[in-house]
């Protein structure tokens, strides 16, 4: 509630800085700090200290879980805002202030979509984190593809919002309520109403989330964004949308399990499948790593399927291993001309801090072991394993995880075995940031606990 | 069979006709015109329904001031000829075979539903009327409401993101 409030509001500062300030640099000092005292607030909220005193009851709950997620998602934005802010430049300078206000507007909705407790907050928060995204993604005027991605991603997004709201209206008809907790699936398990309601619900999610038969918009939306922003719905958002994805077919569609978990598992298989093979064939780093997004939502499905108390905890750790790497990835990459594997020839020679810490990301993405992201991968599928009877599933994320080492470790060998002269303006500051995330990431996956702890503690 | 029947079918088939003739048209006024038609239809239906102020609502919002910008668009692109390119016939074959499974299974999974036989509050309820509505939407319904803020700011800076001079 803290973080839901006070993110607002510094939306509506950052509004009015726009036109009061005029130096870049004080706007992004001002984000900066409002991220952090974000983060402050939060945390205060895990240990019981609230700001502000409203009855949500029926509409939104923070439980340790949602707090622990939003948590991540903060420091995540936090690291977003230290390594690439300044590249928001790039896309206009004049909007810039509107940029962060338009990003915290999007943490409003992350909050949202986290804690929701009734389906009508749901919807909310899926439309306050998608209307941003559309004007983000098409805020390099100038440029085609992103005026393309923009309308393309706009409608097909519209859609997918018919299908959920048709989705909810129907869940109203077969249960008379939008609050989560009220639902009463167990009366009629076979109820046709509250059946086409939840797979209506499910594709609409699917969407969001980029989960394969649905996932055609993301690599031109992805690519056709300004790279900036592209890190940042490919990896904070997303996250975001996995969790409430999470939460809606666990807490509120557990009765009907027996109706989607065996889909659940077909669409993870789909997923990886179409995500990793794909990826393997592209020559741009920007759409590898839309593709790699995909993938990556195939392990994070996989959670969603297994429904246990590590799948949670692997849902957590999977959203903070992948956020971090990724948006490492994305903030050397707004920093090249050339976005082809070629584009990084070479680059350990300008730059060796730098390419130390990609392939320590890298590494993390493709799940090797002492990273964050293989303890990740390591959680989902134990939790797949536990859940039993469908072992086939874990073998195949298995395989389609040594896949992706494949496309993953071609920018490795570009950086360090191919002739070149890559290079990047990088200050001081940008490589030890750099550096000091790429720990982080070695850090989680030698003591997962850092995370996991805070669930209970 | 009463006037609210004959109401409803009459008003049910308008606005499905009204919709399909929005699809198949191919002069793009035609079809905003014809749009204009399913609102009105289904405003009908909220007054069949004893909800005045969702079909007086519907009519300014959607048949007034959406429409007038479908109709700006239209002018501002110049689309008033049949600008509309030829599309590939696999590709209206394969849209057409989906939308109808999706029509198939919903209409055959919603028909046997557990609502069949409750019928609705036909010219008795109250639920439409503005003073309910209100006294709903400023207590039960007080967060989302004000929540909704949020999303508004929200689309309002990105119009001023997208139109402002560079």
């Amino acid at each position: 509630m803290n973080v839901l409030l006070i993110s607002a509001i510094l939306g509506v500062v950052m509004m009015f800085s726009s036109f009061l300030i005029k130096n870049t640099a004080t706007v992004r000092t001002i984000g900066i700090t409002g991220t952090i005292a974000l983060l402050i607030l939060n945390v205060l909220e895990m240990y019981g200290t609230r700001l502000f005193n409203i009855n949500t009851a029926g509409f939104l709950s923070f439980d340790r879980f949602t707090l622990v997620f939003i948590s991540i998602a903060i420091i995540a934005m936090l690291v977003y805002f230290l390594l690439t802010a300044k590249d928001m430049e790039k896309v206009n300078k004049v909007n810039y202030a509107e940029y962060f206000a338009l990003l915290f507007f999007i943490l409003c909705g992350i909050v949202l979509v986290s804690g929701f407790e009734s389906l009508l907050i749901l919807f909310l928060g899926i439309e306050i984190v998608s209307i941003p995204l559309y004007v983000l993604t098409g805020s390099d005027k100038r440029n085609l593809k992103s005026n393309e991605a923009a309308l393309k991603y706009f409608l097909m997004g519209c859609f997918s919002t018919g299908l959920m709201l048709m989705g909810i209206t129907l869940i109203y008809g077969a249960q008379g309520t939008f609050t989560v907790e009220l639902f009463n699936f167990t009366k009629n398990i076979d109820s046709p109403l509250a059946i086409a309601g939840m797979l209506l619900l499910l594709f609409s999610m699917a969407f969001k989330a980029s989960v394969a038969p649905l996932h055609f918009w993301t690599p031109d939306v992805y690519d056709g964004a300004p790279t900036v922003f592209t890190s940042f719905m490919a990896t904070i958002v997303k996250a975001a949308v996995f969790f409430s994805f999470f939460r809606l077919f666990n807490d509120s569609f557990t009765a009907l399990a027996p109706q989607w978990q065996f889909w659940m598992a077909v669409l993870a298989a789909l997923t990886l499948f179409i995500g990793n093979i794909t990826a393997v064939f592209q020559h741009s780093v920007k759409r590898m790593l839309a593709y790699s997004s995909i993938a990556q939502a195939g392990f994070m499905l996989l959670a969603i399927f297994a429904m246990s108390g590590i799948a949670k905890e692997g849902l957590l750790l999977y959203a903070a291993a992948y956020s971090f790497a990724s948006i490492g990835i994305f903030s050397v990459l707004t920093k090249m001309d050339d976005y082809t594997f070629d584009g990084f020839n070479g680059l350990v020679k300008q730059q060796p801090l730098v390419a130390a810490a990609i392939t320590i990301f890298i590494l993390s993405l493709a799940g090797i072991p002492l990273t964050a992201g293989f303890l990740a991968k390591f959680y989902m599928i134990q939790a797949v394993i536990q859940a039993g009877g469908h072992l086939w599933l874990a073998i195949f994320a298995l395989v389609m995880a040594a896949v992706s080492v494949y496309y993953y470790f071609r920018v490795i060998q570009a950086m360090y075995f191919k002739q070149g002269n890559a290079n990047i303006q990088a200050s001081n500051t940008f490589k030890y940031t750099l550096l000091a995330v790429a720990i982080l990431v070695v850090l989680l996956g030698i003591f997962p606990n850092l995370i996991t702890n805070w669930l209970y503690f | 069979m009463s006037v609210t029947q004959i109401l409803f079918w009459f008003l049910s088939i308008l606005a499905l006709f009204g919709a399909i003739m929005v699809v198949v048209s191919r002069n793009p006024v035609h079809s905003v015109l014809w749009l204009i038609m399913t609102f009105f239809a289904i405003s009908g239906h909220y007054i069949v329904l004893n909800a005045q102020f969702l079909a007086v609502v519907n009519i300014i919002v959607y048949a007034g001031a959406i429409m007038v910008l479908f109709l700006f668009v239209i002018m501002l692109m110049n689309l008033n000829k049949t600008a509309a390119p030829k599309r590939n016939r696999w590709l209206k074959l394969a849209g057409g075979i989906a939308g109808g499974c999706l029509m198939l299974v919903l209409v055959a999974a919603l028909r046997d539903s557990e609502l069949k036989g409750q019928f609705a509050q036909v010219n008795t309820g109250d639920i439409g009327l503005i003073k309910s509505l209100g006294k709903e939407l400023f207590t039960t319904y007080v967060i989302p409401f004000e929540l909704s803020s949020i999303l508004f700011l929200s689309a309002m800076v990105g119009a001023v993101v997208l139109g402002k001079k560079d």
